[in-house]
């Protein structure tokens, strides 16, 4: 049988201000991870890096160590790789006050 | 009992994958979670030009997941013979809920079974049993006739699991036969929607009160078996069984709204969780047989 591969979208049209996250998905039988984060609206003010975080339990974070940048502009998207992450993963970004951003968070997943 | 069912009964208890399901004699999918997500999708809800018309029923969920049933305390639980189950998982607030679904169409309107093994559980962010923390677990068909076959229905028959309501432990299994006003979606005449988990209308199913195992701590989970029958040529449930319990089906009816234009044949199944407090909730899907008399 062909390894898993699966395309899973973890958040479509949210809006971030503030702290905000992904919610927790898991994925242990996945090897690799490809994060893509596309703006759906036009951003607004600075927008900060996203993080990418792995938790034991879905309930505690740490960060992962990997850093992209958010997508500047309507329909712009950009991505980040991330292996041996674990079981649990999440995207996070702490926007600073008057910063916005309406996101589509796909993960792409191979075992 | 023909000596063919006699075969198909021998052949099929000597498989281990299908003997702890009692299907009829074409089985549609086997769906077990260790291969993968078996064609389980998320529901997303109807939009036209931008996302922004999506009902929030729709917009709130999320996709599915390959779960271990990892635990803080003790680890993966795994499923019932494996390492995984679908995990349907809401969002931490009052009343959020999720959904899994399937897409196939019928070849036959005759008589089809659902089978599954399932369990739920709150996210286990305090040290107390949270038994009350989920509102339901249950699960739907969306079906309508074939293009030939009318005049008929769309017809949506739903059952849930209403285990807690605003802290109170109910327990006991509830049918819906209304859903919310269809309300064109976009400009092109060629979408609609409606919110047929709205949490109003739902009805009890007269002696559905069941008291399901569940464990002593928020982490510990336990398989339950689900079965409901389903004539599609009559459009009526036929029974309904979970653990040892047969329900009566005499009361049951479903959501029934006129045929869509583009629907016919169709044969949807989900599965969904709601919670009742600011807490996730988890249903958890370890194998799910459909079949059918064809």
């Amino acid at each position: 049988m062909l390894p898993e591969n699966l395309t899973a979208i973890v958040a479509r049209n949210e809006s971030w201000t503030g702290e905000s996250a992904t919610e927790p998905y898991e994925a242990g039988w996945a090897k690799e991870a490809v994060v893509f984060v596309r703006a759906l609206k036009t951003p607004v003010g600075r927008l900060p890096k996203a993080r990418v975080e792995i938790s034991a339990d879905g309930m505690h974070w740490c960060a992962e160590g990997s850093e992209f940048d958010l997508p500047s502009t309507k329909d712009a998207v950009t991505f980040q790789r991330v292996s041996h992450f674990g079981n649990f993963l999440r995207i996070s970004a702490a926007l600073p006050a008057g910063a916005e951003i309406t996101v589509l968070v796909t993960l792409h997943l191979k075992a | 009992m023909t000596q063919l069912d006699d075969i198909r009964r021998a052949l099929r208890e000597s498989d281990p994958q299908l003997s702890r399901f009692d299907p009829l004699p074409r089985i549609i999918c086997l769906d077990d979670f260790d291969r993968g997500m078996c064609g389980w999708t998320q529901l997303v809800g109807n939009y036209e030009d931008t996302l922004d018309a999506m009902l929030p029923g729709y917009a709130q969920h999320s996709h599915a997941m390959l779960s271990t049933l990892p635990n803080w305390d003790f680890g993966s639980h795994g499923g019932v013979d494996g390492s995984y189950a679908l995990k349907i998982a809401t969002r931490p607030r009052k009343g959020a809920q999720n959904v899994a679904i399937k897409r196939l169409t019928f070849r036959k309107p005759g008589p089809i079974r659902l089978e599954a093994y399932f369990t739920f559980k709150p996210e286990a962010t305090d040290l107390a049993l949270s038994e009350t923390d989920i509102r339901s677990f249950g699960f739907l068909y969306d079906l309508q006739i074939g293009d030939t076959s009318g005049p008929g229905d769309r017809v949506m028959p739903h059952l849930r699991f209403l285990n807690a309501q605003d802290g109170k432990h109910i327990q006991k299994w509830q049918f819906k036969r209304r859903t919310t006003p269809i309300k064109p979606i976009g400009t092109a005449g060629k979408t609609i929607t409606h919110y047929h988990l709205s949490p109003d209308d739902w009805e009890d199913l007269p002696g559905g009160e069941q008291r399901l195992c569940y464990n002593e701590i928020p982490t510990k989970v336990n398989w339950h078996y689900l079965r409901f029958d389903f004539d599609l040529s009559v459009m009526q449930a036929t029974r309904f069984q979970v653990n040892d319990r047969v329900f009566d089906m005499g009361g049951y009816d479903c959501i029934r709204i006129p045929a869509m234009k583009n629907l016919w044949c169709m044969l949807n199944l989900a599965f969904f969780a709601e919670t009742d407090t600011d807490k996730r909730a988890f249903a958890y899907l370890d194998s799910v047989c459909l079949s059918g008399d064809f």
